[in-house]
């Protein structure tokens, strides 16, 4: 009677655990379809494929995929994951119709569960934001990391002039964005001014332009509630989630335990592995630390000589010197190290902050100051400015050496400002 | 013209700079529009009231003149405020200890324990909120000074719908406390209690056995797989090559610094000397790493780890159809949005500004900074794709000289100003 309660009340728990881990998922789907997916039920593959895509756009921040056709987002869902690793290839194998697979794609979204607190990391994304906020880390917003996205409009070889036209477009953005910029920064000071006392919060003293505007505007008011709301709710389902979530998982390894093991991967012999990868792609980092070797040598090379040149007679108080030299030498660059090393720059605020305008005198609370920040700026900036000289002065020498190969010709270079 | 290749390439990457500068000018242009409309209320300030106010304003813009409440008027404003929070406290009880309040006022401090039995008056009272609001937006000549009542450091406030101009908004404060104790359930959101709990919840220890079950499912999930386990992924490839890159900058830094350094004793001479050396160790080794790392992707058998730019050859196909079913198409690795990042629990910090100039200072030098990044970004893929095409041919026609010049303008001037070539006639 007690074993049949106890199973009972289990087999009450997963239900509840895949509903509270639907409720905190965007476009979560209902535990009746994670119970036909387990035994590949076709009907429930176009809710998880829907779903799949959801999180994997979230979380990748990315806009554009955003209206795609099912198929589309099928063969997206597929690149992404494998991506990031993901390592069945039953995935890879499904049709992209959303006709089948559900038990597969029960896989991969517990897959993307187990890594990373997933319900968590969506809604801090998500997160509904009072304030006027300004991002106050070192992530390039402009700048993209990565290649950018092949485009298919672009017919032929293109003349130089159309670059050099390109370039003039982006220059004139950049205007227009750091003029707009100002205005706004213009506006936004002054609401903050207009509206101070009216905050309950004495440490903050002023509304926010997204406070200011829910007392302007009821609809506006009882939209914010509303999405504060169902965010308290997926907030409250992922807390629910993380209580039970441990029978979800017993229920996962019998759901891995009832697909059929995977036939492995012959091996594709090696002949075709040397595909002429373009260099384009690795290029800018080669390039980079081939150049840097190349300096380094050639500067360690004279150094070194002239210091062979001047050891000589140096007394037994050398070599204990010489070891201290060595060891600090060494720590400087671990330390130096540490500041790409994986996880090593987390030591700036990561997060973008609320802005809160103060009086210049005031002692203050806790949080950042605006001059500490433009300080950092400053000499962000004037690094930069100095890389992008460095750049241009390399370029400048490389053309210049090449201008002197060509004889008969006089290069006169445009005005220094 | 340029190959087509390169062209490709090119014009792809400027024209993803060109659209991600659209992005946030659109982005800036419907924040604008939102600020704009706000002042507009307050700009031009129609009737001043007579009040003398006294407000703690600067000189730097000119207020209007109804923008600070009188002293008097925040005093009661005050008084009502202490009475309603200590009202919400009575009722709501003590809430956890220890609870501090933070930044937005729509935040109360209920948690835990009232949880559930919030839930149920918040949503009863919810009409109440409209009405509220509707008094704030009465002609608002002037200011609405309506106070939004935040948690105190341990009470549950939830938040009072006043409106107070100076004078006739006197009434308000007497209609607003029989509102106001169910307003403020209106407004327990709980907000900031959930969030805490979540991110304990994600601190804390016990979860053992999930932890465990779950690492066992991935190792499951791996030994079931057709795959070979022992690769790395095309986003763990792409941080690496991403880290290496900082590495590269940061090592340049530190060259410079050194180089530029004078030694003023042969001690430290000789700790430049240790410190190039130790340098290019480490370009070594981080180049040996770039090449690992090139050899593995371009080892790998499948068209998973395509390359980085789709490059469709008839080989690539017939090694697709053989291998693997993996599409061919890859999502550009976004950049990993900023907002959720390593504890994404923790409550929003606060950056302090004192005047319109700072704050305009602060946020010109960070688009500076981002377009600088780009533009350095820009310059490197120009300069990998456009100095090998000058430097590689020799004829000195005009169309070759044209591009060079062009390439001159583009690479050292950032495409502002250009140079001239003069055919070098001898005099005859």
């Amino acid at each position: 009677m007690g074993r049949r309660r106890h199973l009972a009340d289990a087999a009450g728990a997963l239900p509840e655990a895949i509903a509270a881990l639907s409720r905190s998922l965007p476009a979560g789907p209902s535990p009746e379809i994670f119970r036909r997916a387990k035994f590949d039920r076709p009907e429930a593959a176009p809710a998880l494929w829907r779903l799949l895509f959801r999180v994997l756009s979230l979380l990748r921040a990315d806009r554009a995929s955003a209206s795609r056709a099912p198929e589309a987002q099928a063969r997206w869902v597929k690149a992404a994951l494998r991506a990031q690793g993901y390592p069945r290839l039953g995935l890879a194998r499904l049709p992209e119709d959303g006709s089948q697979g559900s038990r597969e794609l029960l896989l991969a979204l517990a897959w993307l569960l187990a890594r990373e607190p997933l319900p968590e990391r969506l809604l801090a994304q998500t997160r509904v934001r009072l304030g006027d906020e300004m991002p106050v880390c070192e992530c390039g917003a402009l700048a993209s990391p990565g290649q950018p996205a092949p485009r298919v409009d672009t017919a032929g070889p293109v003349d130089v002039r159309r670059l050099q036209w390109l370039m003039g477009k982006l220059r004139f953005r950049w205007r227009n964005l750091m003029a707009s910029q100002q205005e706004q920064c213009a506006l936004l000071g002054k609401i903050h001014a207009y509206t101070r006392g009216c905050h309950g919060d004495r440490s903050l003293g002023h509304l926010s332009v997204a406070e200011t505007e829910l007392l302007r505007d009821p609809e506006g008011g009882r939209q914010l509630l509303q999405r504060l709301e169902s965010e308290n709710a997926r907030l409250e389902a992922a807390l629910e989630w993380r209580r039970r979530e441990l029978v979800f998982w017993q229920w996962m390894d019998t759901v891995l335990g009832a697909c059929p093991p995977e036939a492995s991967q012959p091996t594709f012999p090696p002949r075709l592995r040397g595909r002429g990868r373009r260099a384009g792609a690795w290029g800018p980092v080669a390039w980079e630390l081939q150049a840097l070797q190349e300096e380094l040598q050639a500067a360690v090379g004279a150094r070194r000589a002239a210091w062979a040149a001047r050891v000589g007679g140096q007394g037994p108080e050398w070599s204990a010197a010489r070891q201290a030299a060595q060891e600090a030498v060494g720590r400087e660059l671990a330390a130096l190290r540490q500041a790409w090393a994986r996880g090593g720059g987390r030591a700036q605020p990561h997060r973008p902050h609320r802005l809160v305008r103060t009086e210049a005198g005031g002692p203050g609370g806790p949080g950042l100051r605006a001059a500490e920040v433009i300080g950092v700026l400053r000499s962000r900036e004037a690094c930069l400015e100095e890389m992008l000289c460095q750049l241009q002065e390399q370029c400048r020498q490389q053309l210049a050496r090449l201008a002197g190969a060509l004889p008969g010709l006089i290069w006169i270079p445009p005005p220094r400002r | 013209m340029l190959p087509l290749g390169c062209s490709r390439r090119l014009v792809a990457e400027l024209q993803d700079a060109l659209d991600t500068c659209a992005e946030r000018q659109r982005q800036l242009e419907q924040s604008l529009r939102v600020s704009r409309r706000l002042l507009r209320a307050w700009e031009p300030a129609e009737t001043p009231t007579p009040e003398p106010t006294p407000g703690p304003e600067t000189n730097e813009e000119a207020p209007s003149p109804a923008c600070t409440p009188s002293p008097q008027d925040l005093k009661e404003l005050e008084l009502l405020t202490q009475a309603l929070q200590k009202a919400v406290h009575v009722r709501k009880g003590i809430s956890k200890a220890g609870e501090r309040d933070n930044a937005s006022s729509l935040k109360s401090g209920s948690i835990a324990t009232s949880a559930t039995t919030a839930a149920a008056p918040h949503r009863a009272s919810q009409t109440k909120l409209p009405r509220g609001t509707r008094q704030a937006t009465r002609p608002a000549k002037g200011l609405p000074k309506p106070r939004l009542l935040s948690a105190g450091d341990q009470t549950c406030a939830g938040r009072g719908p006043l409106a107070a101009k100076p004078g006739p908004g006197l009434r308000d404060p007497q209609k607003a406390p029989s509102a106001a104790p169910q307003a403020p359930e209106a407004f327990t959101l709980k907000e900031k209690g959930l969030w805490a709990q979540l991110s304990s919840t994600q601190t804390s220890d016990s979860m053992d056995a999930t932890t465990s079950s779950k690492t066992q499912f991935l190792q499951k999930m791996q030994v079931t797989s057709g795959w070979p386990s022992s690769r790395l992924s095309a986003a763990e490839v792409e941080a690496e090559v991403g880290r290496l890159q900082k590495a590269c900058s940061l090592l340049r830094l530190r060259m410079e610094e050194e180089l530029t350094r004078d030694p003023t004793d042969w001690m430290q001479e000789y700790r430049g000397l240790l410190t190039l050396e130790g340098l290019q160790a480490i370009v070594g080794q981080c180049l040996h790493r770039l090449r690992e790392l090139q050899a593995e992707e371009s080892g790998k058998e499948v068209p998973g780890c395509h390359p980085r730019r789709p490059h469709s050859t008839v080989l690539t196909e017939v090694v697709e159809q053989q291998l693997g079913p993996w599409p061919e198409e890859r999502p550009p690795m976004a950049s990993l949005p900023c907002g959720g990042g390593a504890d994404p629990t923790w409550s929003p910090q606060l950056l302090l500004y004192s005047s319109t100039q700072e704050l305009q200072t602060l946020a010109a030098l960070r688009l500076r900074v981002d377009m600088l990044d780009q533009q350095i970004h820009l310059e490197k893929v120009l300069m990998a794709e456009l100095l090998p095409l000058v430097s590689m041919q020799e004829p000195l026609g005009a169309p070759q000289l044209a591009l060079c010049r062009a390439v001159h303008s583009l690479l050292c001037e950032g495409g502002q100003r250009f140079l001239t070539i003069l055919r070098d006639e001898p005099a005859d």
